[in-house]
């Protein structure tokens, strides 16, 4: 399998590309692509500092949201019925090639 | 990121002992702020560096794998030329010749030395403790020992309802063994926790199964050529062929001590995390300093700790503003329910129980003198964001809304205070 390429928008606006690995969920390709991403809870759904936007298009071919994670986005800051999700929690899938991820606000 | 001048100390070499949390995100830390000089990354132990948590909740699991999460892929370290040397343990550090000297004798130099050690389980130090099967869990290979042992119908004997002993008590019980918690406090998680969920999760044991003995002080572990029984101080026996040591840990300080690094039950830092030392740094568990928060004096033994003090440090090396340090929060998982703590409470705290414990899910709320100080949310987590961002702001909160969980937690608040 090949790569994925993903446009990041950062907190400030600025746009980044990255190359999104197979064995990476969307958290540890942004994570270890220098973006801050914390990710305090090693990818758990627990600590939400993961949390990013896609567009809704992306959005709804992604599996649903467990309890925990909807539970967490919910009460973040800015956040989308059709475009939030915990990005530990979506796994690598060539339906993703060429998305735009936007890092939510922190908090 | 923009391309910016590089002085030239970022090309000098950084030294890291502890490949855990702490150590790991100096190391991608640094990186990410622009070093560009050798870091080297040292670990008594061979594994590429994983996760804690998930050993004693998901690996101690029926059929999960001997595995714990990576903390990074091994080719995270590699391409950000970060250099891994594990196995070896670094013996002693030579102050003056800015070098560590590891247990195959070799020396490496350093320009900033980071001590990222952690800590260890508390021994048990009773008569019999070194006999066979008393064990302690730290480290993947005491998981993976923990794993084997805890088959059907064997008796197993936890010393100490903290959360590690918790977590391995909820495994046991389900991987059929019988098990007797023996705490000597009278109730589980005291240390971390109020009444109603140490209450909570008592019970929720008990339904699996689990017996709990409390005010229990153990004085012996009795047997022949192996554990066979726990002895307390009122003479009672408890017949085990497993018996677990969670009864805290002590932060790995010898080296810094023995350096001459001012430590006091953990190596004391600043905000910046240094140590006494100008040239050397302490993140992670094995530090002790000062709390933002309250002002005390502490050592906090979680993740979030030891990713914010990293930030510090790697902030601090580079000349640069570390980010603003999450709330501390901790989670734990007993039999498939979670309770996940933002802030830290103290015993005195006054508290406000919001829902309903018989439904299964509710939260405990601190309150320090009306303001906000800690939230324990069990079952559920729709209060954990809310409850970090409040107790950030210190924010002063009305009790009665406090207590209705159909209104927002942040409906409590009364106003943001700056
Ligand atoms: C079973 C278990 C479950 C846990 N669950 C949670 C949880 O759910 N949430 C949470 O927030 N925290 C949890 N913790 C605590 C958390 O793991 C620690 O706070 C965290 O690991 C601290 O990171 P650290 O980098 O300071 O230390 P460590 O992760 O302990 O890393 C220190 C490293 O230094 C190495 N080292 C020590 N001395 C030397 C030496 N002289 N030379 C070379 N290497 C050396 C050690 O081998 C070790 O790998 C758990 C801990 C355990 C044991
Ligand atoms: S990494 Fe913590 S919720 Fe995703």
């Amino acid at each position: 399998m090949s790569n994925n390429k993903v446009t990041v928008v950062d907190r400030e606006g600025a746009t980044h590309d990255l190359e999104w690995e197979p064995d990476q969920t969307l958290m540890e390709a942004l994570r270890d692509n220098d973006l801050p991403v914390l990710a305090s809870c090693g990818g758990t759904a627990s600590c939400a500092t993961c949390h990013v936007f896609l567009e809704k298009d992306v959005f709804e071919n992604l599996s649903e949201r467990s309890e925990d994670e909807l539970e967490l986005l919910v009460e973040a800051e800015g956040y989308q019925e059709f475009g939030s999700r915990l990005s530990c929690q979506v796994d690598f899938s060539q339906n993703l090639d060429g998305a735009t991820v936007t890092l939510a606000p922190e908090g | 990121m923009p391309e910016q001048q590089i002085p030239n100390e970022h090309q000098q070499p950084v030294v890291i002992i502890g490949a855990g949390h702490s150590g790991v995100a100096v190391a991608a830390g640094l990186r990410t702020r622009g070093w560009r000089g050798r870091i080297l990354l040292l670990d008594a132990e061979k594994e590429t560096p994983y996760e804690r948590p998930p050993l004693s909740k998901e690996l101690l699991k029926a059929g999960a794998p001997d595995e714990s999460t990576l903390l990074r892929k091994e080719k995270f370290f590699l391409d950000k030329g970060i250099e891994r040397l594990g196995g070896l343990s670094v013996e002693s550090i030579d102050r003056s010749g800015k070098a560590v000297i590891l247990s195959d004798g070799s020396r490496h130099a350093y320009h900033r030395l980071v001590i990222a050690t952690g800590s260890r389980a508390r021994a048990l130090t009773v008569p019999g403790a070194d006999l066979p099967g008393v064990l302690a869990l730290r480290t993947k290979d005491d998981a993976l020992e923990l794993k084997r042992v805890l088959v059907a119908d064997a008796r197993v004997a936890i010393i100490g309802a903290g959360y590690i002993g918790l977590e391995v008590a909820a495994a046991a019980a389900a991987r059929g063994c019988q098990v007797t918690v023996l705490e000597f406090q009278d109730r589980v998680m005291s240390r971390v926790t109020s009444a109603p969920v140490s209450c909570f999760f008592e019970n929720i044991h008990r339904e699996k199964g689990v017996r709990f003995v409390f005010g229990a002080a153990v004085t012996a572990i009795e047997g022949v050529g192996r554990a066979e029984q726990v002895q307390t101080a009122d003479g009672a026996r408890f017949p085990a062929d497993v018996v677990l040591a969670g009864i805290g840990v002590v932060p790995n300080q010898e080296i810094a001590e023995a350096a001459g690094l001012n430590c006091k039950d953990g190596i004391l830092v600043d905000d910046h995390g240094r140590t006494s030392e100008p040239e050397i740094y302490a993140a992670g568990d094995v530090t002790r300093f000062t709390s933002r928060i309250d002002g005390q004096s502490q050592r906090l033994e979680c993740i979030q700790n030891a990713m914010a003090q990293a930030d510090s440090v790697a902030a601090h090396i580079t000349g640069q503003t570390p980010s603003e340090p999450e709330i501390p929060w901790f989670r734990t998982v007993q039999h498939g329910v979670r309770l996940q703590t933002a802030g830290v409470r103290h015993p005195d705290d006054d508290i406000i129980v919001r829902g309903t414990p018989a439904d299964g899910k509710f939260s405990v709320v601190y309150l320090r003198k009306g303001r906000l100080s800690a939230v324990d949310t069990v079952g559920g987590l729709s209060d954990f964001r809310p409850a970090k961002k409040l107790i950030a702001q210190a924010a002063a909160i009305d009790p009665a809304l406090a207590a209705d969980p159909s209104i927002p937690l942040t409906g409590a608040a009364l106003q943001p205070s700056y």
